[in-house]
């Protein structure tokens, strides 16, 4: 049957990615719906319950600023919250938090729940409807057609799953769910280039099997970190520790004379695995010099005692696992939850999305999450929301928004995806991100939250908020532009010990703020130089501003002189046979990339100087150049 | 001997129709080259390298032929009879370049080579064509990477157990790296002063011997001497080689009061050159009463070296000039010597230092200075400023990365185009 209500928006799938894109479509005032195969599992946290990291808190900051669930969900859901990197700069720290798996899918139901313009339906989808190369709505497992004019897919690692113990392996979860089937092959006819991935899960164990006596506690910082710009303290749960162990010499042992076992190693599984984030065997195998590992036992939940042993994923059969947990210390008398395993899936080949994540082949389908080779949630997450956005953009014929490299670790992610594609399961990192001074965890609300918006993704109590503090900033850094302080007025000693020694002349408040050394604190501690802000978020913001000018101006620079190569698109259908002097080699790799941009062109993998420069020489000499005054425009 | 290229697609057929069958890939063959006619006209070598193995990374023929003007002319003409065009000022190194035989600080010497000034400087752009500064440039990066990768590691992974900041001495490579990369700044800063010279600019009061000091210097007239004051209205400049590098030497109106229009234009010039100037030569007469000045608007710190001149006009006994000022007479060729290797030592070239120096740019110059400046200022952090010290080694391997030719494509392009006849 034809389902009577027409939307503007579906998302096909309800985790990190499929709940984000649903929710930011509906709050820009699309009709969505959301199809998940079980609305049970809304928003389940699959492997390890833990949020945000290096770079990954980055993009949580990121999503939040627009408006989305995650860094709420994980405030009211966070049992452990920590500040990583805390004595190595503001840019890169990261807010990283260990979550209840049931209060957070608790939380992000009911967001889900309660969003206006927003449909749950429980239907696995078994095909695409198509007019030509556009999409025009899905069709669920018993054929319920629903019409709309964009879809956004977020299926996860369900495309040709494959899940390995030891060298036994079956097809995923969902391998009797014949309208996942269905939906692979539709995609599959769109030959849209395909690769295979891996990933890894330890084994679970039972927390009331552990003695955590003889193990190092991690307690959770104090004060509480926050996540959500619209977060409280108040709103977390009661906290719990983390607590680390370590593999030995016997574990090692072990593991070495299980590796004829190991689907890893007797090359029965295929697709690459993240080298950020190996098995416990391959650690073994490549550093074997290494004669032990950390384990962090990081609790899935306060009324669970189920505990996830963060560092030793592995695919070795049940009975190694076993022995492996149990040689640990700590772990001797430790019973298995659930055994660890591999997972084996395809992903499509992101360099076949334009960067609003809207596939090339089809009009109207977007890409968000794993599906795109990616992985985490906070990445899929992201992807999401920007998938939602552009997929309700769409639906209204507007142009797609398009976050800078400079703008959002969220514009890097995509901009890496669809430009250099992936090789393994993609995972944010600050170093991927070469503007990572301006891209800081506490200036995401400054960065996003006026593009939210003007999205329409945020709502007027964050508005009021963010305007609110924007402007405290922005009076207290005037303030300190126009207060002098002069040494013979106020207090020499005072001077003295802020500083190192009395200057000569006065100075202004924000010239002393820059020197090493100083900070907002002790610089407000000058007579009748206060008061400081009360807002302690505000007093940090204009520190860190003044501190990191110099560097923000520089990148500024950088930014403006890259305008010129990101404005420069190039025509889809170039041919790249003509254009004279490119090598084999870059001529192949250009043909591959097919990049919308030079900008996009220069950030290749292995692309040359010569070679942008030979392109550019091009596009002058007619090859494109004219047409592109027009394209610009009209995109961007 | 002259030798004749020709590159491209149908460099092959045409030698075929002037020398008859050609040799084997790599090898050479003698031959005759003969006429439309079938007339020879030469003899010669001919050597055949197939693409993308040849210096263009075309297919490439050399005639090897007799090296006087008509058989060079004759051989040529037949060449484009047969459909070659004669190439561009430049043009194999650019095919090179664009067919990725050359990187682009290769390419750069090669033009270096073409108007390269002395035999020194040709040597050195030698040296920079076989790789050896974009060798050395290569080595400096792969050191900024080892201790990106450390940072970049410390920053990315906190959670794992290394303490990399202390356990691989940071600080310590940091400063390895910045005195690798100061090096090289200064064996490409001779290299500089090689290839473009050294500006030497005679300044001083009218009538005190600056056109004979120059004359002198060039071993010819080229400034016109009178005993009038005031009679060299205009900049006059000449170019010598001393220990193998280029010296321009300007002359310049003297510098005094006047009412003379022309001579005040000239003097104004004077105060232009001056301000170009790598040494300044701050004449005065030996002898005279007037106390040495600073003349008026010219650059405090351009190097300066004080000549008093005329010494030959001095009794002999005179007493000696004051420390650091020279004594010299145009007229017997007296302290000629120390003047000429003072003015090496102020542009700070040392004897024999032409051996090992790369011919760089001031592009590379900039470069490697843009690199020293952020590894300098990286060693300034304290505390927690991982983010800062990460930022500045960036900066300053992106900075290298321009000379390698690898990254910044767009700065590069109007050097390359200024350079090559590119898209008309």
């Amino acid at each position: 049957m034809l389902y009577p209500e027409r939307f503007e928006v579906i998302v096909v799938g309800g985790g990190h990615a499929g709940t984000e894109a649903a929710l930011a479509a509906a709050r820009m005032g699309s009709r969505t719906l959301l199809l998940t195969h079980n609305i049970e599992t809304l928003g389940q946290m699959s492997c390890n319950p833990s949020i945000g990291g290096i770079g990954k808190g980055h993009l949580v900051r990121e999503v939040d600023a627009l408006g989305g669930a995650m860094a709420l969900a994980t405030d009211e859901a966070g049992i452990q919250f920590r500040t990583l990197n805390g004595s190595k700069g503001p840019a890169v720290r990261a807010t990283r938090a260990q979550a209840d798996r049931s209060l957070y899918k608790a939380a992000i139901r009911r967001r889900l729940e309660t969003q206006q313009n927003l449909t749950l339906f429980q239907q696995a989808v078994e095909d695409l409807t198509l007019a030509g190369d556009r999409v025009t709505g899905v069709v669920t497992q018993l054929g319920i057609r629903f019409e709309a004019d964009a879809v956004v897919l977020t299926t996860g690692t369900f495309l040709s799953g494959l899940v390995h113990v030891g060298l036994t392996n079956h097809p995923a979860g969902r391998a009797g769910d014949p309208a996942c089937v269905g939906l692979a092959a539709r995609l599959r006819e769109l030959k849209l280039p395909v690769g295979r991935l891996k990933t890894g899960t330890p084994p679970r164990l039972d927390g009331r099997s552990i003695d955590f006596s003889v193990m190092e506690e991690q307690p959770g910082d104090d004060p509480v970190p926050v996540f959500s710009f619209m977060g409280t303290v108040a709103m977390h749960p009661r906290q719990l520790p983390c607590w680390i162990t370590h593999t030995n010499a016997g574990t090692h042992e072990l593991i070495r004379n299980s590796l004829d076992r190991s689907p890893m190693f007797s090359g029965v599984i295929e697709g690459v695995g993240p080298r950020y984030c190996p098995s416990i065997e391959d650690k073994v195998v490549r550093f074997s010099a290494k004669d032990s590992h950390q384990v962090f036992l990081e609790p899935e939940g306060l009324d669970t005692p189920e505990i996830y042993p963060n560092g030793i994923s592995t695919s070795l059969p049940f009975d190694v696992q076993l022995a492996v947990v149990r040689s640990i210390r700590g772990l001797q008398n430790a019973h298995i939850l659930r055994p660890g395993y591999a997972i084996e899936y395809d992903y499509f080949d992101p360099r076949g999305l334009h960067a609003s994540l809207e596939t090339r082949a089809i009009g109207g389908l977007f890409f968000a999450g794993q599906i795109n080779g990616t992985t985490g949630y906070e990445e899929a997450a992201a992807q999401g929301l920007l998938a939602g956005v552009n997929a309700a953009r769409a639906a209204r014929n507007d142009a797609p928004w398009i976050p800078g490299r400079d703008q959002a670790y969220l514009g890097v992610l995509v901009d890496d995806l669809v430009t250099q594609g992936v090789t393994e399961p993609y995972r944010m990192f600050t170093s991927r991100a070469e503007y990572r001074l301006s891209l800081r965890e506490d200036n995401a609300d400054l960065r996003l939250t006026e593009a939210g918006r003007a999205l329409g993704l945020v709502d007027d109590v964050r508005w009021a908020r963010f305007e609110a503090k924007r402007e405290a900033v922005s009076r207290e850094r005037e303030r300190l532009r126009n207060t002098w302080v002069n040494p013979r007025l106020t207090g020499a000693a005072a001077l003295e010990s802020l500083l190192g020694k009395v200057p000569a002349e006065a100075h202004r408040l924000d010239e002393l703020l820059r020197r090493p050394g100083v900070d907002y604190a002790g610089l407000m501690g000058l007579e009748g130089v206060g008061p400081a802000v009360a807002d302690a978020e505000v007093a940090f913001q204009v520190e860190v501003q003044v501190k990191y000018q110099g560097y923000i101006e520089r990148q500024k620079d950088e930014v403006s002189r890259r305008e010129q190569l990101e404005s420069l698109w190039l025509p889809a259908d170039l041919d790249y046979q003509a254009v004279r002097g490119l090598s084999v080699e870059v001529r192949q790799k250009l043909e591959r990339h097919r990049p919308e941009t030079l900008g996009q062109a220069s950030r290749i993998d292995g692309m040359t100087p010569a070679a942008i420069s030979l392109l550019l020489v091009h596009l002058k000499r007619g090859g494109g150049l004219a047409g592109n005054a027009r394209l610009a425009g009209g995109t961007r | 001997m002259a030798i004749v290229r020709l590159s491209g697609p149908h460099a092959e057929t045409i030698a075929e129709a002037v020398a008859g069958k050609l040799p084997a890939v790599r090898t050479a063959r003698l031959a005759l080259f003969r006429d439309e006619s079938g007339e020879p006209f030469d003899q010669g070598l001919i050597l055949r390298f197939q693409a993308p193995a040849s210096y263009t990374g075309e297919n490439l023929v050399e005639f090897h032929c007799h090296g006087g003007a008509v058989p060079r002319q004759a051989l040529v003409q037949r060449c484009v009879s047969l459909g070659a065009r004669v190439a561009e000022p430049g043009e194999f190194s650019l095919r090179a370049f664009l067919n990725g035989r050359l990187d682009l600080a290769q390419a750069e010497a090669v033009a270096d080579l073409i108007d390269a000034d002395s035999g020194s400087a040709a040597r050195a752009a030698m040296r920079s064509l076989q790789g050896d500064f974009s060798g050395r440039v290569a080595k400096l990066m792969a050191g900024l990477v080892d201790l990106r990768v450390l940072l970049e590691a410390a920053i990315d992974f906190p959670e794992e157990e290394l303490d990399v900041l202390r356990e691989y001495q940071v600080r310590e490579r940091l400063q390895q790296a910045l005195a690798d990369v100061a090096s090289v700044r200064e064996s490409a800063r001779l290299g500089r002063v090689l290839r473009d010279g050294i500006q030497v600019v005679l300044v001083g009061p009218p009538n005190v011997g600056k056109s004979s000091l120059l004359n002198r210097l060039a071993g010819e007239t080229v400034a016109i001497v009178t005993d009038i004051p005031g009679t060299t209205r205009d900049t006059v400049r000449c170019e010598l080689v001393l220990d193998g590098v280029p010296v321009h030497v300007t002359d310049t109106a003297g510098l005094r009061e006047s009412s003379d229009p022309v001579e005040r234009i000239g003097m104004e010039r004077t105060r232009s050159a001056a301000r170009g100037a790598d040494v300044l030569l701050v004449m005065t007469e030996a002898g005279a009463s007037a106390p040495r000045q600073n003349p008026e608007g010219l650059p405090p710190e351009a190097l300066q070296i004080q000549v008093e001149s005329k010494a030959d006009l001095l009794p002999a006994e005179a007493a000696s000039p004051p420390a650091g000022v020279l004594r010299v007479s145009a007229h017997t060729g007296h302290g000629l010597d120390a003047l000429r290797q003072a003015i090496l030592n102020a542009a700070g070239w040392r004897e024999g230092a032409g051996e090992g120096l790369f011919l760089a740019r001031q592009r590379h110059l900039d470069a490697l200075d843009t690199a020293c400046r952020h590894l300098a200022t990286a060693l300034e952090f304290e505390g927690p400023t991982v983010d800062l010290v990460a930022e500045e080694l960036r900066l300053a391997h992106r900075s290298l990365e321009a000379v390698g030719g690898r990254m910044s494509a767009d700065a590069l392009l109007g050097e390359i185009f200024s350079r090559f006849c590119i898209g008309k």
